[in-house]
C-alpha cells in the first residue's frame, strides 16, 4: 500500500536528501566598544552540516560510512568521525579577562590557557578514555598546541558546570563529559595558521582576511575557540571564533576612535563567495555622547548597528569615532557599575613552600540571593584540606551558605582534585571561602625546566545560577548590569590563574646524594656488621707476673 | 622520690601544657609528624569519612583504619579529646616504661622509677610530637605496652598490642620476632597484616630520615630496585641481633628500636626520642660507652639545626634543600653512633668483668 503513491515520495526524498546534506557557511564580526575605552571584537565562522548525525560510538569497530564535505572542514571532521566525539570544544586564550570592567564575553570560554572538553557517548567497543587520548592528541597535532599533556593527571569530569551547549542523541549509551586545562599553554601565530585552514574562504577573502596575527596578538586579551556541537533537526555545527580586546587609546595618542585599518590594519577587500551571510555588527555604546560610524550604509536594530559585508563598497572600512572627545577620560572608581552578577577574586596565601591558604572572595552585585556552582578542579600539586573550609559572609561565619554536590580527593601522580559546591550569595554581600592547602614535594624528574617559576594553577569555574525563590527583579533599579536580561541563562566565569611556588630540590645533586646517603648507611651496617659478628677474645696486657 | 608523688605531677603538667595555647605550626612541622601520623590529615580522614566520602580514595589519609574507626565513631576528634587522649598515651607508656624496669630488675618497686618517669615524660623528642598531636605517641604507646606485657609473660595482652602496632605501622614488624622470643612461648604465627606497602614511598613528604632525599634526586629507572634494597636492609637487622643477645631479649628490642629509628622510611622525632627513653632501663651499660658525649652533643647540633634549615628552606626562602639534607645526614650519624655504642655496651657487658692485666678486643 506503501508504494501506492510512491513515484511522488520517492522524488520528494530525492530532492530533500540533497537538500538535506547540505553546507552553509555564515561569517559574522561583532564591535562592542568597553566602558574603559577598549574594544571587544569577536569573530564568528559558521559552518553548518545540515541533516549530519554524530557517529554512533556502537558503529566505532565497523569501518565509518564515507562522509562529504564542500565547505565543513575535512581535518576536523575525519577527527570528529574518527573518536565519536558529539561535542567538542576548544579554547586557546591568552590574558586575564577582566570581568569587571568588560562585562560577560561573548564566548564564556575565557580561560586562561588551553581548554578541552568532549561530550562523548560511551561504548564498549573503545573507552571514552581511549578516544578522549586519541582526540587531545589529534587536536594537539592539528592546532600545533601541547594538548597531548592533558593526560588523565589533568583530566577531570565535572559535569554540573560544562553543560552540553548542544543536544545529544538518543543512542541508548550515556555520555560521558572529559574536561582537562593547561592554564600554562602560550597562543601564537602557530596556532592561528591551522585555525584559518579550517575556514573555506581561509585567510583570502571576506572577514576572515581581518585576521592579521601581528595585530591579534597584540591585543590585550585573545582567544581563540573551535566548538562542535549537534542540533537536532539542523545538524552538526562548528562554530570557529576568535575574541580579543583591544586598546584604541594606546595606538592613538588618548583618543578611542577605532577603525578597521586602525586595529587590524586592514581592510576588506572582496567578500567571501561561498559564505551564506557575512555581516558586522557594531554595538552603538549607551552613553550620552555622540558617535559617528562610518560608511553609512547600515541597518540599526536593538542597538547594534548592522553592515552586510557582500554588498557592502569594497575596499570595506569602518570606523567609529567620537567628534565631540577631545581625549578619552577614564572612568573613576567610584563611578564605576559592575558589569556583572558577581565578581569573582581568587589568591593563594601564605609564603611557605610547604602550606597555603587558598582563598575565594565572592561579590553579589545584585539585590537579591544568587546561587552559583563553584567549580575547582586542582591538579594534585595542591591538595585541599576540607575539614579546614571555612565561609563568612559579612565577618559571620555562615557554613549553611555551602554545599558540596561532590568532592574526589586527588591522588598523587594519578590524578586531580575535583572539587564541585553550589554557593548561596545574600544580595549585596561579598561572600569569603578559604581552605588549607598543602604542597607536595616533588621528584626530581618531575619539575619543568624552569623549576623556580612555579606551576600555573587552572582557573576556578562559577555558574551564576538564579535562585528559584526570586523571578522579579526590582525594575527600579537604576543601571542594570548589561547582559541582565540573560540572568536567567547559566554563564560560566572563569577566575584567573593562580601561580604556586613548591619546593625544589637542589638539581645539581643526584651522585652526590646518592652518595652520601649510601655512604652513611653503608657505615653504620659495616660497624654493626662488625660488632655483632667478631667473637670477643682476651689478651694479656701486662707481662705474667713471674 | 616517692613514685607516686612525681609520676602524677609530671601527667598533669603534661596536661596543661597540652592545653596551653600552644603555636599551630607545630602540627604543621615535618619533623614532629609525617605524612603517616600527621593530625591534620586524620582530621581530614575523618571528616571525609563522615561527609560519605571514602578517605583512602585519595593520597592524603594514610592512617589506619583503626584510627579512623576510632574517631569516627567511639572519640570525637576535637580539641578537648586530643589533648586528654594524646597525654594519656603518653601517661600509659611512662607507667609501662617503669613496668619494664621494675619487671626487669624483678623489683615491685625502685628508687629509679620517678626518673625513668621522667626520662619518658620530659624528653623533648616525645614532648614535642605529642604537643605536635601525631599519632607516633600511640604507636609508641603500643610498643611499650606490648613490652611490659611481654616482661611480665602475659603472651595475649602482648601480641594484642603488637599485631595494633603493626597495624598501625608496617615497619614495627621488625619487633615481632623479638617480642616472640621474649614471651617463650610456642611458635606463634605471624602477624603481621600488611595494609598498605608504607615502603613504597609514594608521597616525599617526609623529611627527617635517610630515604627522603635519596628518593628524590632518583631517576625514576632505578626507584624500584632502592625502594627493596631499603626495605630489606631494614629487614636483615632482626636475625642477627636477635641470635647475638638472645642472652638479653630485651636489650635486642631496645636495639632494634634504635635500627628502627635510623632506617624506617617515614621517621619523626618520636622514633630516636622512644630509643633515647629505652636507655634508661638498662643503667648497668652506661660504664662501658664509648663515646656518651660525642652522640649527645651530636644530637644536640642535629635538634637545633633541622627546624632552622628546615624553616629557612620552607618559610625564608634564603636556604637550599642541601642545608636541610646535611642537617639529616648529622642526625642520621647522631642516631648510628647512639646504637653503635648502645650495641659494644650491651656486648661488652655481656662478658662480664675482666681479670687484672686482660683487655678485651673483637677478631
Amino acid at each position: 500500500m506503501f508504494w501506492r503513491n510512491n513515484i511522488l515520495a520517492v522524488l520528494l526524498l530525492c530532492c530533500t536528501w540533497c537538500l538535506a546534506t547540505s553546507e552553509e557557511f555564515h561569517e559574522a564580526l561583532t564591535f562592542r566598544p568597553l566602558q574603559d575605552g577598549r574594544l571587544a571584537t569577536r569573530f564568528t565562522f559558521t559552518t553548518l552540516l545540515r541533516g549530519a548525525y554524530p557517529r554512533d560510538p556502537s558503529t566505532l569497530q565497523e569501518e565509518d560510512e564515507s562522509q562529504h564535505y564542500a565547505i565543513f572542514p575535512l581535518a576536523l571532521g575525519q577527527v570528529l568521525r574518527e573518536y565519536a566525539v558529539t561535542e567538542l570544544h576548544l579554547t586557546l586564550n591568552a590574558g586575564k579577562w577582566d570581568y569587571d570592567h568588560w562585562g560577560y564575553p561573548d564566548e564564556p570560554g575565557v580561560g586562561t590557557g588551553a581548554e578541552l572538553w568532549a561530550w562523548m557517548g560511551e561504548s564498549a567497543a573503545r573507552s571514552v578514555d581511549e578516544r578522549w587520548k586519541g582526540l587531545r592528541n589529534a587536536l594537539s597535532g592539528q592546532f600545533c598546541a601541547s594538548l597531548g599533556s592533558l593526560d588523565e593527571q589533568r583530566t577531570t569530569s565535572p559535569e554540573l558546570t560544562f553543560r552540553p551547549e548542544g543536544s545529544l542523541p538518543q543512542w541508548g549509551t550515556t555520555h560521558q563529559l572529559r574536561h582537562g586545562t593547561l592554564p600554562s599553554e602560550h597562543v601564537c601565530t602557530e596556532n592561528l595558521t591551522p585555525f584559518l585552514k579550517l575556514l573555506p574562504c581561509k585567510s583570502l577573502t571576506g572577514i576572515a582576511s581581518l585576521l592579521n596575527p601581528h595585530r591579534l596578538f597584540d591585543a590585550d586579551w585573545h582567544g581563540l575557540g573551535v566548538h562542535v556541537r549537534y542540533l537536532e533537526n539542523e545538524g552538526i555545527e562548528v562554530r570557529l571564533s576568535f575574541q580579543s580586546v583591544f586598546d584604541p587609546v594606546r595606538y592613538s595618542n588618548g583618543r578611542r576612535d577605532w577603525s578597521l585599518r586602525s586595529v587590524f590594519d586592514r581592510v576588506i577587500d572582496r567578500s567571501c563567495p561561498i559564505a551564506h551571510s557575512s555581516e558586522i555588527r557594531v554595538a552603538i555604546p549607551k552613553e550620552e555622547t555622540a558617535v559617528a560610524i562610518t560608511p553609512d550604509s547600515y541597518t540599526t536594530h536593538a542597538g547594534f548597528v548592522y553592515f552586510n559585508v557582500s554588498n557592502a563598497s569594497k575596499p570595506l572600512d569602518i570606523s567609529m569615532s567620537w567628534p565631540d572627545e577631545q581625549k578619552f577620560e577614564y572612568a573613576t572608581v567610584s563611578s564605576a557599575v559592575p558589569l556583572t552578577h558577581v565578581s569573582v577574586r581568587r589568591t593563594l596565601k601564605g609564603s611557605s613552600q610547604s602550606r597555603g591558604r587558598l582563598s575565594v572572595s565572592i561579590t553579589n552585585h545584585m539585590p537579591i540571593t544568587i546561587q552559583t556552582s563553584y567549580l575547582e578542579s586542582m591538579p594534585w600539586l595542591l591538595q585541599f584540606y576540607l575539614h579546614s573550609l571555612q565561609i563568612y559572609s559579612n565577618g559571620v561565619s555562615r557554613d549553611d551558605l555551602i554545599s558540596i554536590v561532590s568532592y574526589i580527593p586527588s591522588v598523587p601522580h594519578v590524578r586531580p582534585t575535583l572539587f564541585q559546591a553550589i554557593l548561596t550569595l545574600p544580595p549585596k554581600s561579598t561572600l569569603h571561602l578559604s581552605m588549607d592547602v598543602i604542597k607536595p614535594f616533588l621528584r626530581y624528574t618531575e619539575h619543568p625546566p624552569d623549576a623556580q617559576r612555579g606551576w600555573d594553577l587552572p582557573p576556578a569555574v562559577l555558574v551564576p545560577l538564579l535562585h528559584s525563590n526570586s523571578s522579579t527583579l526590582d525594575p527600579g533599579l537604576s543601571n542594570p548590569p548589561s547582559g541582565f536580561e540573560q540572568l536567567r541563562l547559566p554563564r560560566r566565569m572563569y577566575t584567573p590563574v593562580l601561580l604556586v611556588d613548591l619546593a625544589t630540590p637542589d638539581f645539581s645533586m643526584p651522585y652526590n646524594v646518592i652518595i652520601m646517603s649510601c655512604t652513611l648507611i653503608a657505615l653504620i651496617f659495616g660497624m654493626v656488621f662488625n660488632l655483632l659478628t667478631r667473637k670477643f677474645t682476651l689478651i694479656r696486657v701486662s707481662p705474667e707476673p713471674k | 622520690m616517692d613514685f607516686g608523688l612525681v609520676y602524677p605531677a609530671l601527667v598533669a603538667g603534661r596536661l596543661l601544657l597540652a592545653f596551653a595555647p600552644l603555636p599551630d605550626a607545630l602540627k604543621h612541622d615535618h619533623q614532629l609528624s609525617s605524612p603517616l601520623t600527621s593530625y591534620p590529615r586524620l582530621q581530614e580522614g575523618v571528616y571525609l569519612f563522615q561527609h560519605g566520602i571514602d578517605p583512602y580514595s585519595g593520597g592524603l589519609f594514610r592512617h589506619s583504619p583503626l584510627l579512623l574507626s576510632l574517631f569516627s565513631t567511639a572519640l570525637p576528634l576535637n580539641k578537648f579529646t586530643s589533648a586528654c587522649l594524646w597525654t594519656a598515651c603518653d601517661a600509659i607508656s611512662a607507667w609501662a616504661l617503669v613496668k619494664i624496669w621494675r619487671a626487669r630488675q624483678r623489683v615491685s618497686q625502685s628508687s629509679r622509677d620517678s626518673l625513668i618517669a621522667a626520662i619518658y615524660l620530659l624528653n623533648p623528642y616525645l614532648l614535642l610530637p605529642t604537643l605536635a598531636l601525631s599519632t607516633s605517641t600511640i604507636e609508641n604507646m603500643l610498643f611499650l605496652l606490648s613490652l611490659m606485657f611481654a616482661s611480665q609473660g602475659q603472651s595475649s595482652p602482648s601480641l594484642l598490642a603488637l599485631a595494633l602496632l603493626v597495624q598501625l605501622s608496617l615497619p614495627s614488624a621488625i619487633f615481632i620476632v623479638p617480642m616472640i622470643l621474649l614471651l617463650l612461648s610456642d611458635p606463634v604465627s605471624r602477624l603481621a597484616s600488611p595494609r598498605e606497602f608504607n615502603t613504597y614511598l609514594s608521597s616525599i613528604l617526609a623529611k627527617l630520615g635517610l630515604w627522603w632525599y635519596f628518593f628524590t634526586e632518583m631517576f625514576d629507572h632505578f626507584r624500584p630496585f632502592f625502594l627493596m634494597v631499603f626495605s630489606a636492609h631494614l629487614l636483615i637487622y632482626v636475625l642477627p641481633v636477635c641470635l647475638k643477645f638472645q642472652h638479653d631479649i630485651l636489650y635486642a628490642t631496645y636495639i632494634l628500636a634504635g635500627v628502627y629509628a635510623t632506617f624506617k622510611p617515614y621517621p619523626t622525632l618520636s622514633d630516636p626520642g622512644l630509643f633515647i627513653s629505652l636507655i634508661s632501663l638498662f643503667p648497668e651499660t652506661y660504664q662501658y660507652l664509648r663515646y656518651p658525649i660525642v652522640t649527645t652533643l651530636l644530637h644536640l647540633h642535629s635538634a637545633l639545626l633541622l627546624p632552622l634549615f628546615h624553616h629557612l628552606w620552607l618559610s625564608q626562602g634564603t636556604g637550599n634543600a642541601n642545608f636541610f639534607y646535611a642537617s639529616t645526614l648529622v642526625f642520621g650519624v647522631s642516631n648510628g653512633a647512639a646504637l653503635l655504642d648502645a650495641i659494644w655496651a650491651g656486648l661488652r657487658i655481656a662478658v662480664g668483668n675482666l681479670p687484672e692485666g686482660y683487655e678485651l678486643i673483637q677478631k
